[in-house]
């Protein structure tokens, strides 16, 4: 408690991780990625320590297990305590179910009501995915032991909106601030700030714009820690633009055979994205087929848009203050009579999974005919159609219908398409060009595969990239500067002692007391320090027993070794007191004989510390080996007593030591 | 901004045309621009940077989707995927991969010393410098040629111009076999036509064709022509029959000429080539298509790819039209006026699928397509 280096505090603070909060420490900060956000793809969930601050970094679902697998499991982090008292935030990147998707779980069963932070889009349209979600596992697959509509409700009150560059404080230590990434409406990466750390989370993020979202930005706040999903880190992206030529020519291709084509979407993102493409390409090519909404999908998105038209791109905030988004000359509204009308047409309608409503209600329609395609723009959850068909399935129970009824013949053409937005590797190298971090981390992606670009981020920035797995803990050790006040009389007593004056580029050593008081450090000389703390002085002072075998009377060694010093140490004040004790300096030397042989003396050295460094030492070889262990160590003074002596005339050449 | 909108609608437009003149089209932005274009597998690329400095050497996996058969349609995966990659200190301005290892040899167009690369496994994704073959000439301007074995235990031949090629063995370093020739022609070809005869092309226009198990003297052909400013590169069709075994030279000048590997000096085909402007050296890449009989693809002039079909040449250099022409890396690069127009530095063709090229341009784009022949499709091609 009383005498570490601040390297051993570092080391401390590792094995109390989760302690940390405890610790308040501004020496060091840790990410342990767990349950998905390692080299595992599925579900993202980061624990960040950075300042002695707790932060959870995303709250995703795995969408691959139907057990409890699909969350974290949050006793990483507390064994039997509460989240809340050991969390200080939880920061949400973007609505993806694999970033958000266990959030009432951990809010409302598992038990947490500190602060949940996400922007404002992500805060709008989160809770209908997570509504959707769960009508799926529970309602569809009759799952039990699921969050409930309430607890949704429940837990986005607890969610605190935020806004693009706006710095909040989470408290009188913690802020964060969010930048725009692209991937989908409303996705944010986040800069967390303690003092003078950072780390930056970027959740998943796109460096390209597209049709109606621009690419992520960031300033160069060159946080400590870059935290980068990775997913895509070892990809070079296909072109977005050959995506859509796909798309299109998968829509050309059925409408030109008379085929209808069924497109479910999500009410946003993505489908306002297809419909500007296909509304460009029948003006181009003058198509005549009709392609209709469903008007939920017009409503919700127009809304939504409304309210979040500063997180598009610059063409789509144009035409909105043109024309509402969805007043295209091609695109009509769509009603449900029109499933039956002949010849071809093209169908955006909800939910994107084919799992309940508008778009399966069509797809039952026209799945039984092989002209027709159906167009599955997007990722699909187990336990839905979509997922079903998407896995090849081509014959399909449906419910509504008796046990052991007919199955739907799926005969049209089933085509997946991805238009998601990630970052590839040249993404995620323009990132850190803009943010120029310190320490890069990469979640996500698979280690094995990663080492190139590891070696390639390391090489380019010269900075350490790490690749933690799931449940690994990534130490990064920062140097933060620490202010310390330091009492006016010890700066001049340092400036008396001469050398050059204190140059603020380059370290000087400096001799005093550190006082660590609540949250202020100041270094003090250790005169005032005792005051202050009410301490008495002690004094230290070192012993030895020399032996060495002298036939004379104690009186006589004494007097001899007395002449000997006198010789030897010139300049020194050496006395011979009458109590029977050499004095040089401070350093006592008294003479006795051994209890078994006379002619065996034993010599008592005592030192106090400062007494042998400086006048005795300098002149002699020893000096600076006592130097370089400044903790002064009895042998090496020990040392220095026996060479004296053994020059010393008539003394037999059998020395032995014994320390104290 | 207008300049912006109506390069966009160039794009929209070529796009739109490519719907019915590509089955499949990817288009990729590399880092930095690639020379090299080499087959590692059937589905695995290598490319490679030739800026001053460093570079890095790339392997990427073509996408699933483009090699799917079965369930295309299912098959979202579309990106290149970058499965090894690795460091160098120099340009890398050949490449050539020895055919059943996990091994390549690279030449950095500076000297004509060989930089030998692990490619790396299963358990790694880095490539690694694994050794080097030293050349005849350290400090030439002129970079080597290099050619694998076909089978064999990993041997290539290689060298800067004619008086210096020869066969090293990869794991001893040693030399198996030197042409003899005083010519000191630079190469601007080199491959082999069966595993154990080569054909050395110059840039003058000659042609050497030579056996690695006898120190006979090479057959040589002379130039096509006598024009001493022109730059020529040659390739030869490897097929299993000798008559399929044929010679194309193409020169800076836009000249092609097509003869028989087993009568270099006899009378062929020709044609002058639509190309626009004169072909920049070391940049013009000919090639015979692994499958489709008679067709060649040329690129190197511009930022385009051509593809024509030798089986309409005569005996005459009439000007031939191209079968099928890529602008992709020409349409897709926003020039701007005092810009050095993008330029197609190489192209490959995959070795098995017919119609399906790589192709790379001066602004770091590849481009994988497969084009629709349009005399098969039933109507003309969209103009």
């Amino acid at each position: 408690q009383h005498s570490y280096s601040f390297k051993s505090y570092r080391c401390a603070l590792v094995c109390l991780l989760p302690l940390l909060k405890e610790c308040n420490s501004e020496l060091l900060s840790s990410v342990l990625p767990f349950q998905g956000a390692g080299q595992d793809v599925g579900r993202s969930c980061i624990l960040v320590s950075i300042g002695g601050k707790n932060i959870m970094l995303d709250c995703g679902m795995h969408m691959g297990y139907n057990d409890d697998r699909r969350f974290p499991d949050f006793s990483y982090i507390t064994q039997n305590g509460r989240l809340t008292d050991f969390l200080d935030c939880l920061i949400i990147s973007h609505f993806h179910l694999d970033h958000c998707g266990a959030l009432p779980y951990m809010s409302e069963m598992v038990g947490y009501d500190g602060p949940i932070y996400m922007t404002h889009p992500t805060k709008a349209i989160c809770p209908i995915l997570l509504e959707d979600f769960r009508k799926i596992t529970v309602d569809k697959k009759g799952e039990t032991n699921f969050f409930t509509s309430q607890m949704i409700k429940d837990c986005m009150k607890k969610v605190i909106p935020l806004n693009l560059h706006q710095t909040v404080q989470v408290d009188d230590e913690l802020e964060i601030k969010a930048y725009y990434a692209g991937h989908v409406l409303g996705a944010a990466m986040v800069h967390i700030k303690v003092g003078s750390e950072s780390v930056v989370y970027t959740g998943d993020y796109n460096m390209t714009p597209d049709r109606h979202l621009g690419a992520a930005w960031i300033d160069k706040c060159r946080p400590d820690i870059l935290i980068s999903e990775s997913t895509y880190a070892t990809t070079i992206r296909d072109s977005k633009r050959c995506r859509e030529r796909d798309f299109l020519k998968k829509v050309h291709e059925s409408i030109e055979r008379g085929g209808k084509v069924l497109i479910p979407v999500f009410a946003l993102g993505r489908a306002q994205e297809l419909c500007i493409l296909l509304e460009t390409f029948w003006e181009r090519m003058n198509l005549k087929a009709p392609i209709y909404f469903s008007t939920g999908l017009t409503e919700k998105a127009n809304h939504y848009y409304k309210l979040f038209i500063t997180w598009t791109n610059q063409k789509i905030r144009k035409t909105f203050v043109q024309r509402n988004m969805f007043e295209f000359k091609h695109i009509k509204a769509f009603d449900r009579s029109y499933a039956d009308n002949p010849g071809p047409m093209v169908v955006f309608a909800t939910p994107g999974m084919l799992h309940a409503g508008q778009s399966l209600q069509i797809f039952k329609k026209w799945a039984g005919n092989e002209k027709n395609m159906v167009i599955m723009p997007g990722y699909c959850v187990q336990g839905t159609i979509g997922h079903k068909i998407l896995n090849g399935q081509r014959k399909l129970e449906m419910e509504g219908r008796a046990q052991n009824g007919p199955l739907l013949d799926v005969k049209l053409q089933v085509e997946y398409m991805s238009f998601s937005a990630h970052a590839d590797a040249k993404g995620i190298m323009q990132l850190i060009r803009m943010a120029e971090p310190r320490n890069m981390l990469l979640v996500h992606g698979e280690a094995v595969k990663m080492e190139f670009l590891k070696g390639k981020i390391e090489q380019e920035f010269s900075i350490d990239c790490y690749m933690p797995a799931n449940g690994e803990t990534t130490t990064v050790t920062t140097n933060p500067s620490v202010p310390v006040d330091i009492s006016l009389n010890l700066l001049k007593r340092e400036m008396a002692l001469g050398g050059p004056l204190p140059d603020p580029k380059k370290p000087r050593t400096m001799h005093g007391t550190l006082i660590m008081k609540e949250n202020s450090l100041k270094l003090v000389s250790s005169e005032q320090a005792l005051k202050e703390l009410g301490l008495n002085e002690h004094q230290l002072r070192f012993t030895c027993h020399v032996q060495l075998q002298d036939p004379h009377s104690d009186a006589d060694t004494l007097h001899r070794i007395y002449t000997h010093l006198k010789s030897v140490l010139k300049g020194y004040t050496i006395q011979h007191l009458p109590d029977g004790t050499v004095i040089v300096e401070s350093i006592v030397i008294k003479v006795s004989s051994s209890a078994e042989d006379s002619n065996t003396k034993v010599l008592l050295l005592s030192w106090s510390y400062q007494v042998i460094i400086e006048p005795l030492l300098k002149k002699s070889f020893l000096y600076p080996a006592v130097l370089a262990n400044p903790p002064l160590k009895s042998d090496v003074i020990s040392s220095f007593w026996v060479q004296t002596l053994l020059q010393f005339p008539d003394s037999n050449k059998h020395c032995g030591i014994t320390e104290s | 901004e207008m300049e912006d909108a109506e390069f966009e609608d160039i794009l929209d437009d070529w796009f739109i045309e490519s719907l019915k003149t590509y089955k499949d089209l990817h288009v990729y932005q590399l880092e930095h621009p690639t020379q090299v274009l080499e087959w590692t597998s059937g589905n695995s690329v290598c490319v490679a940077g030739y800026s001053q400095s460093k570079n890095e050497i790339l392997e990427l996996r073509l996408p699933l989707k483009l090699l799917a058969d079965e369930n295309k349609s299912l098959c979202a995966e579309r990106d290149f995927k970058v499965s090894h990659g690795g460091f160098t200190d120099g340009p890398v301005r050949c490449l050539t991969h020895i055919p059943g290892t996990r091994c390549a040899v690279t030449n950095d167009g500076l000297s004509s010393d060989l930089q030998v690369w692990d490619l790396g496994g299963e358990e790694s994704d880095v490539i690694r410098r694994t050794g080097s073959i030293k050349g005849k000439r350290s400090a030439s301007e002129r970079g080597s040629r290099i050619a694998a074995r076909p089978s064999s235990a990993p041997q290539v031949l290689h060298g800067a111009q004619i008086s210096d090629v020869q066969l090293t063995e990869l794991a001893s370093g040693e030399t198996l076999y030197k042409l003899e020739t005083d010519s000191a022609d630079p190469l601007s070809s080199l491959q082999f036509v069966s595993d154990t005869v080569f054909l050395a092309g110059c840039c003058n226009g000659s042609v050497y064709v030579a056996d690695t198990r006898t120190s006979a003297p090479p057959q040589l052909s002379h130039s096509p022509s006598s024009a001493e400013s022109v730059i020529w590169w040659t390739d030869a069709a490897a097929g299993p029959h000798p008559s399929s075994r044929r010679v194309i030279r193409v020169s800076s000048s836009g000249q092609a000429v097509v003869s028989d590997l087993r009568n270099l000096g006899g009378a062929g085909c020709q044609a002058q080539l639509d190309v626009q402007t004169p072909g920049r050296c070391s940049q013009v890449k000919v090639s015979w298509a692994p499958t489709l009989d008679d067709c060649i693809s040329v690129s190197g002039f511009s930022g385009v790819v051509q593809i024509y079909n030798t089986r309409l040449w005569g005996a005459e250099p009439q000007e031939a039209r191209p079968l099928f022409e890529h602008r992709g890396h020409a349409v897709s690069s926003q020039q701007t006026d005092d810009s050095v127009p993008t330029f197609v530095t190489s192209h490959i063709w995959h070795p098995e699928r017919p119609r399906t090229l790589l192709s790379a341009a001066s602004d770091g784009s590849v481009h994988v397509w497969d084009w629709v022949d349009p005399n098969r499709q039933g109507g003309s091609p969209t103009p």
